[in-house]
């Protein structure tokens, strides 16, 4: 997770890819190994949480706050969402030629991939990861 | 953009609640999840208590141009399914009519 922080202040469209996909591994191989233990489950939950929510909606949006000044022509957070997600054909010739531009729209559009993830027919596995962690939840856990 | 809408909400308190949408209607959530998409086509418009602009209400509204208000307090507490609502996207209010 501090790798892929790291390489997310860095914007190294690679890394990030790599360091996701290697915390979605970590996570599918916990929730599906029978012997994975409550320690195990609550380090997935951490990824869960962290690659689902906390990387996903906060710090990508952050990371793109931060650069989108940088875009030209100039260009506010709403507006470069939109190009993106509506596929906006005419704007993307006005802001294909940024270099700065298209790194975002990749960054985002690997931010999105996480978005839409399913697994097993479910978003993000999470009703396997239920599964097995009410299966070894501690009666007296907190 | 689309200013005032009016119709009947739709409150989802889980997922399954996705599925039983047959008709029209504004959906209210505290956020969203991606079985939205199924739907896409009976939603109106949609109210969430999440404000975030890369959740997947925001995602699936501007994918499928679909009015959203966000930030909507209690919105889930405030009003049931079957309720008529009045949407103001511009002053950023949601109000019960009769």
């Amino acid at each position: 997770m501090i790798n892929l922080l790291k390489h997310t202040y860095l914007l190294d469209l690679e890394a990030i890819k790599n360091d996701i996909e290697r915390l979605w591994k970590r996570y599918q191989k916990i929730i599906s190994d029978k012997e994975s233990s409550w320690e195990d489950l609550n380090e997935a939950r951490a990824i869960l949480y962290f690659v689902g929510h906390l990387y996903s909606e906060k710090i990508a949006l952050e990371a793109i706050d931060r650069r989108i000044k940088f875009v030209k022509p100039k260009i506010t957070l709403d507006k470069f969402f939109l190009i993106i997600d509506r596929n906006d054909v005419k704007n993307f010739k006005k802001y294909g030629k940024d270099e700065k531009f298209n790194k975002l729209k990749e960054f985002y559009l690997t931010v999105k991939n996480i978005k839409n993830r399913v697994e097993n027919g479910v978003y993000l596995d999470e009703e396997r990861f239920n599964k097995a962690y009410l299966r070894l939840r501690p009666k007296n856990h907190l | 953009m689309t200013k005032t809408i009016i119709g009947k909400a739709t409150v989802i308190k889980s997922n399954k609640d996705y599925y039983k949408i047959k008709k029209e209607t504004i959906l209210i959530a505290c956020h969203t999840h991606p079985d939205l998409v199924i739907v896409i086509d009976k939603i109106k418009g949609i109210i969430t208590e999440l404000d975030n602009k890369l959740c997947h209400a925001a995602i699936v509204a501007r994918e499928f141009n679909k009015p959203l208000l966000m930030g909507v307090e209690n919105a889930t507490k405030k009003f049931k399914t079957g309720d008529r609502i009045i949407v103001d996207f511009e002053n950023k209010i949601v109000k019960k009519i009769k």
